[in-house]
């Protein structure tokens, strides 16, 4: 009787990949895997990718997985791409990535705010706080204190049509705005603040945006 | 059925206790029946400013707990017939003596007899506060061309703003002094409305007859020609829906003397 494959080697110009059969039991699936490291078949081999395509693999699953696969002194595992995420990560992603938007002003003592972007038409003003997972744009003055990346994402920015902060953060970095750093934009009209690749929060004009994070844009396809 | 407007302000010393009482004046003068509730229970103030201090009976503390009825602790003012009246807080407890509900359904008592309720507003944003608020349909905002008391105004603002049931705040600059402003020593009326951006009601030169009228216990806006108290009649003027002009600035200076003045110094 012959064994249908349930791990296949593919070569690609990245590397090695193991695809992992997503229709057999989980057992099995470890069993052949055990094998196929101790056979000759990987001798001389370094890095490898796994695949394992439509199967959910819960954090469990992938440590007896990379267990097996480290038990052999060469390999190493490099990447792992899967074509499934659990309904919890999805939802997460979908948060972090959506934006929302308040319009008014946020005044004193108020704090806004939003798990993604989070964009603000009005006024943000003295000792009232914008929070955001993800980049805080401005359509008004912001005059009181911006968190920008707040669970740690250090390419989001701050944007503004006026950008006189008292506090800005970007993920765990904070800056007081103090007379050195605002001498720079004596005119804080239309700009953005980042972290820059030194570490320190830098404003730049909201021009530069497009170089300093490309990433930013969401927008494909157009002329 | 009347009108209940709260009259609050954040920080204390703005002049909140002086605006109630010249806008009630200023009200009950435009022939309006017109109430002030004090909330500003443990520091009451608006009686003595009034000049009602020895005529209370019974207050605001009795009234909620049941000791009297409503129309034995109102205080009359003899001056204006039957149009000012004033009820009076308690001075020998404090905020918590009142709760809210009790606040509401006094207000609410009381709107069906007067065409205007102004309700006096304690300094904090704590208990006394959410007393005045409680029963309100509009808040007037009073600050003055400093930061602090703008800085509180905003944040006093963002509360009724929050709050379901009480129109978008307005507001009342007090205490300009016309000579700092227009040397930008302080802020200007154009900068603080677009700071906090809501509808100015109307703007109230600093007077020093506002203070000695006060202590006399009769308040400013009684005499016609003082530049506080047109500013409080013309407010009170918007509060009944005319379109009233803003007071401009800089007239004194081009004055008879002021003229005079000029030419000697060149």
């Amino acid at each position: 009787m012959t064994k249908s494959q349930l791990i296949t080697i593919k070569g690609t110009k990245d590397g090695l990949v193991l695809r992992l059969d997503d229709h057999c039991s989980f057992s099995d699936l470890l069993d052949e895997l055990k094998e196929k490291v101790t056979s000759s078949v990987l001798e001389g081999v370094s890095d490898v990718q796994l695949h394992t395509g439509r199967r959910f693999c819960d954090e469990q699953d992938m440590k007896s997985i990379l267990a097996i696969i480290h038990t052999s002194p060469n390999l190493r595992v490099s990447k792992v791409h899967s074509d499934v995420i659990s309904l919890e990560a999805c939802e997460k992603k979908l948060i972090e990535e959506q934006s929302e938007t308040y319009i008014g002003i946020v005044r004193s003592g108020q704090v806004v705010r939003a798990e993604g972007d989070l964009v603000i038409i009005g006024d943000v003003n003295q000792s009232a706080q914008v929070i955001a997972g993800g980049s805080i744009y401005v359509l008004g003055r912001v005059k009181g204190i911006a968190h920008a990346g707040a669970n740690g994402n250090k390419d989001a920015v701050i944007a503004a049509s006026w950008l006189e902060a008292t506090h800005l953060k970007i993920a765990d970095k904070m800056e007081i705005m103090t007379d050195e750093l605002t001498v720079l934009s004596e005119q804080p009209e239309m700009e953005c603040a980042y972290l820059h690749k030194n570490g320190q929060i830098a404003i730049d004009r909201l021009q530069e945006l497009r170089h300093l994070r490309p990433n930013l844009a969401t927008f494909k396809g157009g002329i | 059925m009347g009108e209940a407007i709260v009259i609050t302000s954040g920080k204390g010393g703005v002049g909140k206790t002086t605006t109630s009482a010249n806008l009630g004046t200023a009200l009950a003068l435009q022939g309006k029946k017109v109430c002030l509730i004090d909330t500003d229970i443990g520091l009451r103030n608006l009686d003595v400013i009034l000049g009602l201090e020895n005529r209370i009976i019974y207050d605001l503390v009795d009234v909620v707990e049941g000791r009297c009825k409503v129309h034995q602790a109102l205080v009359k003012d003899k001056r204006f017939e039957d149009r000012l009246f004033l009820l009076p807080a308690a001075q020998t407890t404090d905020k918590s003596a009142v709760n809210p509900e009790q606040m509401k359904k006094l207000v609410l008592e009381m709107k069906m007899d007067y065409d205007y309720v102004l309700i006096d507003c304690p300094a904090g944003i704590e208990q006394g506060y959410k007393n005045a608020i409680a029963g309100a349909d509009r808040a007037i905002v009073v600050t003055t061309p400093e930061i602090s008391a703008v800085r509180d105004a905003d944040r006093i603002i963002g509360l009724l703003e929050a709050e379901e049931g009480i129109e978008p705040p307005k507001l009342i600059i007090n205490r300009i002094r016309e000579g700092m402003m227009e040397s930008g020593e302080t802020l200007d009326i154009n900068e603080i409305t677009t700071h906090l951006s809501i509808d100015l009601l109307g703007i109230v030169m600093d007077d020093r007859n506002v203070i000695s009228s006060s202590n006399k216990g009769e308040p400013v806006v009684m005499d016609p020609t003082n530049p506080a108290a047109i500013g409080y009649r013309n407010i009170a003027r918007r509060i009944l829906g005319e379109s009233v002009p803003l007071m401009t600035m800089g007239k004194t200076k081009t004055g008879f003397f002021g003229k005079i003045k000029s030419m000697f110094g060149k």
